[in-house]
């Protein structure tokens, strides 16, 4: 397994070459510069080329490539923003991550949270009434689109009963923190509750539940060790996708609620034409994807030890 | 592959799924709310009291990276010292005629109570390197950390800073300064003639990649030779001996001092810039304060500088919040001192019985003006009785009442109120729908309105991914529809790409603004509409406005030169280049009653100094 692990780690280095050169290649064919936007209103070409001269943004695009990732491989250095001149890409990240990953936290606790128990309570009433509404229900969240649930919650909560703040943070344990983890966390509780729902009435048709009961252990016994353990593998493998769901997920939750996170922050470099930090942020999201799917695979054996990873070519 | 080509490639690829739901999303009033409560107080009113993202198209990113001086919100909490409209408006050439004379001596000699410290939310300096920066926010910080040789007084005219005194040639070219025996680094150590000669050459220095030295001190000789690489000095600043510096610039300018009180020219110290790469962390400055704390999107702490020349602030330090909040909240549980107010709090506190009306304040509007352009150079716009037709038949001061509730005041020239030069004596554009639809009649298209074949028109705004069309567009693209029967589409585009295309004059129409960045109607009427200006994005060209801007330039009297410049703006009004919409109205600010002369000015000029406590 261990083996296996670090396999797949050697490859991300690979994809994060692709990843960054594509991103890098084009940003700099994209319309504007940064020094146009420094320049704002009072645009001047000679000032505008002494200036990129300068930032060696005029050189051939491969120079500039491998310049930065020379900057990232030997020194760390993600470069200096071009938005808050002088302050490092470093810097800057190291106090945006913190907020999106508790966000992120927040609304994956929400999405487990509410999504398991349903998809169990459904599966157990299996035809019924109950049932269908569970899913129908879940299935409607999961159709709204965050860009309608947040103005939504914003009129109710915020605006007509007054009980949550409008925008801003103020760490994990604040109010402000529970309209956008609900946004973000309500759609995915139906692929939760579906896929629970599924893999639990799967497992009810196996033998060993039957013999579970045979043997006379307690119903609460049989539902959460053996039924909801083996039930959980097609969730786990969802886990992966939500995580990478909710990164793109950020970017217009922490616009509308206003949170300083690495969804904003992108959001503005991306209108400053910021590419440091717009590199960083592939750099990231990448790595990001890449470890949590690895995570995921990992996780599969300890829930059905009949899966073994890296033996042979199966893997 | 062309640049253009791939823009929708890379947009799609970095932003993907986000650019979808923005489209949807767009800037939401949630959006406004963290704005006003991350930004600053400043910010956050100026959002709520000009028509903001309301009204001109890219009127926020227009503040921001450009626009030099102004604060935003502004006006006295008391009025200031000296009456503000006299200075401005008719100080009769005091500042240049007798030498150069600053128009108010700035050195404290009266004492209020000491001590206190001012706390407020603020937004992060996108540096504060005074040659590097560009935008508002980081030259409220920098303009209270470092100085020049001169600055803006409460009046808004130069001043002096490091200088006690300054003279002018004959010829109006040389400008010598001598520098007050008291003139300090934060360190203590004396600011030499040497350390201005350096301090401008640095921020000529093509290293220094300053956006700004060419617009504020490309007028003094061997400037442009500096930053072009050509030459390791600037031959027009020149040391006369260590409290003396002589600068010679290339023709007279009245407004050269103006543009010497910003950032740009601000003094540093050699030694600690040359040896110490951190030096922004601990800036040795010359201004009132020095920088205590600054923890990025944390907290910046300004305390008081007590060798400060023009005598000590009153106060002890000022607490600038960066980390965000909501600001009237924080206000109301005392935790800063100041806000902004939004529109959605003012009906409550305009109310008289309302516990905070008394701390509310009226902030003058800023000093700019906001405009459709035309592009002269392209049907249907190149017929001037379209455009005067165009600005005939909208109902300005209908759409500043109904639709933006009275925060702005229709623009009735270039110069906004208040601002040197300023005058009510122009003739402007009422509303006059038979007018206009005489005009089109007699323009060269008449004959193609009436059969359809009317050239089609699309005003271009800036906006990211379907942000709200400002609602007073809508009504006046509605007013031309039914007045005139000229439909103009819309387009909007995102600031960076409306900026290149602005810019290369790509645009029919689009809707813009201006903000002052120094008090001289130069900044607004040679730079906009000269036919070889860069900012003159519509190819306007009147040889006659040429010749005139020329001889207003260089002209020496005051009024004379003012006269010049109404004549100049009434001859631009006459040829429709624009149409005009707004000038930003007044604004309000909450500030507790215990804060003393926290002045709300038009421009960001050093005034924590001013703040006293009266408890």
């Amino acid at each position: 397994m261990g083996a296996y692990a670090i396999r797949r780690l050697l490859w991300l280095p690979f994809l994060l070459i692709i990843v960054t050169f594509i991103t890098f290649t084009l940003l700099r064919f994209g319309p504007g510069d940064p020094v146009q936007v420094w320049l704002g209103q009072h645009q001047n070409d000679e000032v505008r080329q002494r200036i990129l001269d300068e930032l060696g943004l005029n050189d051939p695009i491969v120079v500039q490539y491998v310049r930065y990732i020379e900057g990232v491989v030997t020194r760390l250095d993600f470069g200096d923003s071009f938005r808050f001149r002088g302050k490092s890409v470093a810097e800057l990240m190291a106090k945006k991550i913190p907020v999106s990953l508790q966000l992120n936290l927040a609304a994956i606790i929400i999405t487990l949270g509410v999504g398991i128990p349903l998809g169990l309570f459904a599966a157990l009433r299996q035809g019924t009434g109950i049932d269908n509404v569970v899913v129908a229900v879940a299935l409607a969240f999961q159709s709204l689109p965050v860009f309608i649930t947040a103005p939504v919650l914003l009129l109710i909560f915020a605006l007509r009963l007054d009980i949550l703040p409008t925008s801003g943070w103020n760490g994990f344990f604040s109010p402000n923190i529970v309209m956008p983890a609900v946004v973000m966390g309500v759609p995915g509780i139906a692929i939760v509750v579906r896929l629970v729902r599924a893999s639990v009435l799967d497992v009810l048709g196996q033998d060993y539940i039957r013999t579970a009961r045979a043997k006379g252990l307690a119903e609460r016994v049989v539902r959460w060790r053996h039924i909801l353990r083996n039930a959980m593998i097609p969730v786990v493998t969802s886990f992966g996708f939500t995580i990478a769901g909710l990164a793109g997920g950020t970017f217009i939750v922490e616009i509308y609620f206003g949170i300083p996170g690495v969804g904003l922050f992108t959001i503005e470099s991306l209108f400053q034409r910021d590419y440091p930090v717009l590199m960083a942020f592939a750099i990231i999201s990448t790595t990001l994807f890449v470890l949590a799917n690895l995570i995921v695979d990992l996780m599969y054996p300890l829930l059905d030890p009949r899966i073994r990873l890296g033996a042979g070519h199966v893997a | 592959m062309t640049r253009k080509n791939c823009a929708p490639l890379l947009i799609t690829l970095l932003a993907g799924l986000a650019l979808v739901a923005l489209a949807c999303g767009g800037s939401s009033p949630a959006t406004e709310d963290a704005t006003a409560a991350s930004g600053s107080a400043d910010a956050g009113s100026s959002a709520a009291s000009t028509p903001a993202a309301a009204a001109p198209a890219g009127s926020t990113p227009s503040a921001a990276p450009t626009a030099a001086m102004s604060e935003s919100s502004a006006v006295a909490t008391q009025a200031p010292p000296v009456p503000t409209a006299a200075i401005v408006g008719g100080a009769t050439g005091a500042a240049i005629d007798s030498g150069c004379a600053p128009s108010a001596d700035l050195t404290f000699d009266n004492r209020p109570p000491q001590g206190g410290t001012l706390v407020r939310l603020f937004a992060d300096p996108t540096s504060l390197d005074p040659h590097q920066i560009g935008d508002v926010t980081s030259s409220v910080v920098v303009s209270e950390i470092f100085g020049g040789l001169v600055t803006l007084g409460l009046d808004y005219q130069p001043a002096l800073d490091l200088a006690e005194s300054c003279a002018i040639s004959a010829d109006g070219t040389v400008y010598t300064f001598v520098l007050r025996d008291n003139a300090r680094f934060h360190d203590g150590r004396p600011v030499t003639a040497q350390d201005v000669k350096w301090s401008i050459e640095r921020a000529a220095d093509p290293d220094t990649l300053s956006t700004n030295a060419q617009n504020y001190l490309g007028d003094i000789i061997g400037v442009d030779d500096k930053l072009n690489g050509d030459a390791t000095e600037v031959s027009g600043v020149r040391v006369i001996d260590a409290r003396t510096i002589e600068f010679t610039i290339d023709s007279p300018k009245s407004y050269f001092l103006a543009k010497l009180s910003y950032p740009t020219a601000f003094v540093l110290d050699r030694q600690q810039v040359e040896n110490d790469s951190s030096w922004l962390d601990r800036p040795n400055g010359t201004g009132a304060f020095r920088l205590g704390v600054y923890e990025v999107g944390e907290l910046i702490i300004l305390e008081r500088n007590e060798l400060y020349h023009l005598g000590p602030a009153h106060i002890e330090s000022v607490r600038m919040i960066l980390s965000g909040g909501s600001a009237m909240i924080m206000y109301e549980n005392d935790e800063i001192h100041l806000t902004g107010v939004g529109i959605d709090d003012l009906p409550r506190l305009l109310d008289p019985n309302d516990p905070l009306n008394p701390q509310l304040h009226r902030s003058p509007q800023d000093f700019d003006v906001f405009y459709i352009g035309l592009n002269v150079a392209e049907p249907p716009f190149d017929d001037p009785k379209v455009r005067q037709a165009l600005n005939y038949a909208i109902d300005l001061p209908g759409i500043a009442e109904n639709v933006l509730d009275g925060r702005v005041s229709p623009a009735r020239g270039v110069i906004p109120p208040g601002f040197p030069s300023y005058t009510e004596n122009l003739r402007s554009y009422d509303y006059n729908p038979d007018l206009a639809r005489e005009l089109i009649g007699q323009s060269k298209y008449a004959a193609d309105l009436e059969s359809g074949d009317f050239p089609r028109i699309t005003l271009s705004i800036s906006g990211s991914f379907g942000a709200a069309i400002p609602a007073y567009l809508e009504v006046i693209l509605e007013q031309w529809n039914q007045e005139l029967d000229i439909q103009v589409d819309i387009q909007q585009t995102e600031w960076a790409t409306f900026l290149e295309d602005v810019n290369d004059r790509k645009y029919q129409m689009y809707a813009l603004g201006w903000v002052a960045d120094y008090p001289d109607p130069e900044n607004f009427l040679d730079i906009l509409f000269r036919s070889d200006s860069q900012n003159n994005h519509n190819n306007y060209a009147n040889p006659e406005v040429d010749r005139l801007l020329e001889m207003a330039r260089t002209e020496r009297d005051r009024e004379t030169r003012f006269q010049l410049y109404n004549q100049i703006e009434q001859l631009i009004l006459d040829d429709a280049p624009w149409v005009w919409t707004w000038f930003s109205g007044e604004g309000y600010a909450l500030i507790k009653p215990e804060v003393s002369d926290y002045f709300l000015l038009q421009m960001s000029i050093p005034k924590y100094r001013y703040i006293y406590f009266n408890q």
